[in-house]
Parts: structure tokens; sequence; C-alpha cells
């Protein structure tokens, strides 16, 4: 089982690309699986590629579901 | 936040074979445990957003578990409804497998524009038939299928399919001749990878004992899934001490293309990764006859009581497992048993596939493509370390 963890979309870039960034660290991926991904989306990422758009009062909640479950974690 | 999941796999080599497979998985199996205290629609909604690959399955094993936990059988117009939701998810993500997966390790590039066609298309099933959006509705959704649009999207996967192996899936696999010929062509990457894996050394790579998983799951999960109490059976499940392999091999060894390389070469690398494309052409299939099954259902007035369940659901990985405990409206406890735990478990199919597998420059790489065969649903990374050298 993957966590999907929504991804904010900074940039995009040449060649169906794009900068996002989770919890502060900056990747570059591939949005050559998704359509109209826009600065300011959220994607889910899994190996280098956003798979999904998502909307942002739902990404919001999913972080806010992680930032809990990795408080209760360690 | 948390590192991106991983699973580790080193192999020790000694005397020219491998003496010792350890995996490591950092996923985080217990996630589910927030779940408790919640209300069981608020689960169901948040599941397919909690999880990248397999969305639809998570929910489908939730509502599953939920269900028989409060005693609800769905109608009939839901079952047909929800496969094809389910079908659309393996056709995705198998067709993903070859074309964005497989090209690399023939060293082309992956077909990212077949890969977001087949994507796009499954991805209109869903509103096509619970155009309310509520699926993921305890007691099922509302379901009024456009015919004329599952029929479009279905046709255009097929399409997509067709594009990404140079040929029709299931013309490919309809005799011996057809997928000698199709291997044999080498137009397309997929065509390529399965045409150097015929070589028999490569064919046979990764044959251990072959445990398929129950068609209706291991004796006894629900007890196991009930004892768990610290995690352990979440994170290395068994069942009487052994471990199945669960996904399309397990499923699809009834197939002709399957069970011809099953017999000249055994449960190994060939035989999987066969399995995979002969269950994108029969799911592909069976959309077709299911949308002659669809009918208009409205929602019913469901209502959940206490009590236990345990939803099965065979997603494109293999069989996924939720239980759920329901207490007075709210989520007591809830747990998920995901297919990744039994094919990358310590003792199961990929970890039997590779002891006593001969040592040699090609060792990383074949036990990397056995891993993709069995398809984890996080990245894997393969070392050798070697007490021989």
């Amino acid at each position: 089982m993957c966590l999907a963890l929504p991804s904010l979309v900074t940039e995009i870039l040449p060649a169906d690309q794009a900068k996002v960034s989770l919890g502060g660290v900056i990747k570059t991926i591939s949005l050559a699986l998704v359509a109209d991904v826009e600065p300011g989306d959220y994607v889910i990422v899994h190996v280098g590629y956003a798979l999904t758009k998502v909307d942002p009062v739902e990404a919001e909640k999913t972080l806010a579901l992680f930032a809990e479950m990795a408080e209760t974690a360690s | 936040m948390f590192p991106e999941a991983r699973l580790d796999v080193t192999l020790r080599v000694e005397a020219g074979r491998v003496a010792g497979v350890n995996i490591h998985s950092n996923r985080l199996v217990q996630a589910s445990k927030l779940f408790a205290g919640r209300r069981p629609d608020e689960v169901t909604h948040l599941l397919p957003t909690l999880f990248a690959l397999c969305g639809t399955a998570q929910v489908l094993a939730g509502l599953a578990a939920m269900e028989r936990a409060s005693g609800i059988s769905t109608s009939s117009s839901q079952t047909p409804a929800r496969q094809m939701l389910l079908l659309a998810e393996t056709v995705t993500e198998h067709g993903l497998g070859l074309a964005r997966d497989w090209p690399p390790l023939v060293g082309a590039e992956p077909d990212l524009a077949a890969a977001r066609r087949l994507k796009l298309a499954m991805a209109a099933v869903r509103p096509a038939l619970y155009p309310a959006g509520d699926w993921t509705r305890p007691g099922g959704g509302e379901v009024r299928p456009s015919l004329d649009a599952l029929g479009k999207a279905v046709n255009e996967a097929r399409a997509a399919v067709a594009d990404i192996l140079s040929a029709d899936a299931e013309a490919v696999l309809a005799d011996p001749d057809s997928f000698h010929l199709w291997h044999r062509s080498g137009n397309r990457p997929a065509a390529r990878l399965i045409d150097e894996i015929m070589a028999p050394d490569l064919a046979t790579f990764g044959r251990g004992p072959f445990l398929p998983m129950p068609e209706q799951g291991p004796a006894g999960l629900d007890a196991r899934l009930d004892g768990d109490r610290d995690g352990a059976y979440l994170a290395r499940p068994d069942s009487h001490g052994r471990v199945f392999e669960t996904g399309p091999l397990a499923r699809m060894s009834w197939h002709p293309a399957v069970t011809a390389q099953m017999g000249a070469f055994g449960a190994g690398l060939l035989a999987r990764m066969v399995a995979r494309l002969a269950e994108l052409a029969s799911s592909l299939q069976e959309m077709d006859q299911l949308v002659h099954a669809l009918s208009d259902a409205p929602a019913p007035a469901a209502c959940l009581v206490d009590g236990a369940g345990l939803g099965l659901v065979e997603a494109a990985r293999g069989l996924l497992a939720h239980r759920v405990e329901l207490e007075s409206g709210r989520v007591k406890r809830y747990q998920i048993l995901a297919p990744t735990e039994w094919n990358f478990h310590p003792e199961g199919p990929l970890a039997r596939g590779l002891m006593g597998a001969p040592a040699g420059p090609e060792l990383e790489r074949r036990a990397t493509l056995l891993a993709l065969a069995l398809d984890p649903c996080v990245a894997c990374r393969v070392t050798v370390e070697n007490a021989d050298a």
C-alpha cells in the first residue's frame, strides 16, 4: 500500500516536467501522465510521475492527516 | 514528513549462489490506525485520496468490510458496477507497467503518450457509472451507467494497449504461434523484453515453490487479523506458516498462454510477465462483457450497525484485505493488509525465487526484473553483496 502524499506544483518546466514541493523538499517530476496542471495545483507523485491532480481542499486535508500520523508514529 | 516508501532487497552471494535474501520495507503498514474514531463514510471518502495506485481497490475493500460488518447485502446492480471500477484500475496499472516501466529495461524510452491515453480512458469509467460521485458510499451509490461513455472508454483503452503492444492484446495471446510472432517481431519494447526473457535461463529465473493465494483468501484470515494487536501480521502475513504469492500469476494460471509458459519454464520470470499481459487482455474483455450487465439502481438507504467484517478485493497487484470493527456508528478498529506484504515478505515468492540463484554479472538485473514482475506498489532497489569477492 503506497501512501499518496500530495505535492504542490511550484513551477512548470519544459518537456512536460515540473518542480514540486513536498514538505519543503523540492523535486523535478514528469507531468506526462496528467492533463492541465498549473503552478499552485496539488498532484500525487509516484516514482517520479504525477499520477493525479488533487483538489486543493482535499490535499490540505490529506496533508493534515499525514502530519497527524507522523506525530503518532514518532 | 515521511521519506518515500521503498523496498530494499539485498542479496548475499556465497560460493557462487545467492545464500541470503534480505528484504527491508519502510512502508507504513499501520497507517489505517488513523481511521479509528471516524465515521465509516468519512473513511471510504478518505481512502482513495490516501493511496496513490490502488485507490479504487482500497475503497471497494473498505466498503465490503463495512457492509459485511453490518450485514448489508448490496443490490445486484452494485456488483457489476463495482467490478467495472476495479477492472478499470487493473487495466490502468498493468498498462502503465507495460508502457512506462518495461521500456527502460530494454534501453527504450517509456511510451508516455500511450500510458496517458490509457489512463485518461479509464478515468472516464467512474463518472460514467456513478455520475453523482457517490461510489464510496457504504451500501452503494446511485448507479446510472452511461453505456455509450463506457463503451467508448473500453474501446479507447483497448486501442491504447494495442498501441503499447503494436498488436491487439487478445490476438497476441490467442495461440503459441501468434505469441511467438509478436515477441520475435520486437516491434515495441514490451515485445523486446518478453523476447529477451524467452531465453531459458531468464525464463526460469525466480522459479521457486509456487504457492498461489487461494481464491477466497487465506483460511482463517479474519481471526489472524483480529488477533494482530501489535501489527506484526500486517507487516509479515502467513497462513499456517506458508507465504502465498498473490497477483496476476496466482489468478491467471488457468489462461492457456500462462499455462504454456508455466509448463515449459515453471513459475518464474516469464510466466509472471505473461500473466500480467494475459490479465490485461482478459480484464478488457471482461469490461466489454460487464457493460451489458449494468443497470440503473438508486442509492439504497443503508444503515451501518455494530459489528466486525472482513472485505477482500483482488486488486491489480493481488489480494487486498480490509478488516473493520464498527461501534456506535464509528470505526473502532481498521486494518489493511496489502498484496506487497505477501509478495515481498522475507519468506515470500521474491525471496524464494532468489534463494540459490546463480551469482554473476547479470544477477542484479535479473533480480530487478523479478521484483518488477511481482510488481511492488513502491520503488524497489536491489543490491548484491558478494562474500566471495
